[in-house]
């Protein structure tokens, strides 16, 4: 026993005079830390990263239609360093609650097509300030811009950086413009 | 650079370094509870600009001093009527937050003031219209400027007026009644 005791004797003195009085003996004390905690990991939520689950069949061959998570960078938010080609989380703009993710497809001052390509129109339109253009991958099963419009970028959530889940399908979300932009701009 | 540390090191050992340090950091654990009470539930705001005069900056032209209000935002884009002073991220620029009143809701028709292209519009699912209360319409940066706004835009309302005093108080927005021009959808 007296080695053991010998090798508590640190815990056992800390724990005689310690400052702090034990956290469960106080309630309240408890409930602020909790409230501090349950703050921070809201802002880091919404401003830092999150994770959640994808649905719906819009943006099929990039996502199934359930069952497979994604992370988001909500860094991007409002629209922040998008660029053309990123996949973003947006609210929907004429639903009161629904979130949606599609892909960026235009930004200010971009000009646009209206409808699909092979709608037989080519009608165009430029992209207002403060507004980007989202459609998503599986166009005949998609709502997006060509139905409500340019979308404001304050309702940009963030961008999506990965497929996490299921783990074995682990995908970094890859910009398909940029390989070709970036050739060009060298 | 091993006696700089050491000093350093002695220095965080003096009382008032490590206590002021302890201080700091204890404040620091209120930062984020400040930051998600500010932006889900309650803020302060001062108001810029003339465009909710006479309502709002009553004195714009003759003082730089402005109005204080409460802006309300918890579930402030549930149920909003007309006549409430709401809060919004513009649709012209992600970083600008601006007031104006509600003038319409969606599938009410709007006749629609000076800029606005068109006579009338009929405002979508989701939207809303939004007007200053100046009547001269050069104050104001609106719906007739950028059209109508998605509800999901909504920040908050401004539900009290803090200052100046002699018209502190609950604002009275079902009171307001309709602008001239808008039929009810």
């Amino acid at each position: 026993m007296a080695p053991f005791s010998s090798l508590l004797r640190p815990f056992l003195r800390r724990a005689q005079t310690a400052q702090q009085p034990s956290l469960l003996g106080h309630p309240f004390r408890l409930l602020l830390r909790t409230v501090k905690y349950f703050c921070f990991a809201h802002l880091f939520w919404e401003y830092g990263y999150s994770i959640g689950p994808a649905e719906g069949p819009s943006m099929l061959p990039t996502f199934e239609v359930s069952n497979e998570w994604i992370l988001i960078s909500k860094l991007y938010r409002h629209g922040r360093g998008v660029q053309v080609g990123d996949l973003v989380n947006y609210k929907i703009p004429i639903e009161p609650h629904a979130e949606g993710i599609k892909r960026v497809v235009g930004l200010p001052g971009d000009y646009v097509l209206i409808d699909s390509p092979d709608s037989g129109s080519d009608a165009m339109i430029q992209v207002p300030p403060g507004h980007c253009w989202l459609v998503g991958d599986n166009l005949p099963a998609s709502r997006d811009s060509r139905a409500f419009g340019p979308v404001p970028l304050a309702l940009v959530r963030g961008k999506v950086l990965a497929k996490t889940w299921p783990f074995y399908e682990f995908q970094w979300m890859r910009n398909p413009l940029k390989e070709y932009s970036s050739v060009s701009d060298s | 650079m091993a006696s700089l540390w050491a000093r350093i090191g002695a220095s965080s050992r003096t009382p008032f370094t490590r206590q002021f340090g302890t201080y700091l950091l204890g404040l620091a654990t209120w930062v984020p509870v400040v930051v998600w009470f500010n932006t889900n539930v309650a803020e302060i705001t001062l108001i810029n600009g003339p465009s909710m005069y006479p309502f709002l900056n009553s004195h714009y032209n003759e003082s730089t001093r402005r109005d204080l209000v409460l802006n309300w935002k918890l579930y402030a884009q549930e149920s909003l009527a007309r006549g409430m002073i709401v809060t919004f991220r513009t649709p012209h620029d992600p970083n600008k937050i601006s007031v104006k009143r509600v003038i319409g809701l969606e599938g009410d028709i709007v006749h629609t003031r000076r800029p606005y292209p068109n006579g009338y519009i009929r405002v979508p699912p989701g939207h809303i219209w939004v007007e200053g209360d100046a009547a001269d319409e050069r104050l104001s940066i609106d719906s007739n400027t950028y059209g109508p706004i998605s509800a999901r835009l909504v920040t908050g309302r401004i539900t009290h007026i803090l200052s100046p005093w002699n018209k502190a108080g609950r604002v009275r927005w079902w009171e307001h009644v309709d602008r001239v021009g808008i039929v009810r959808g």
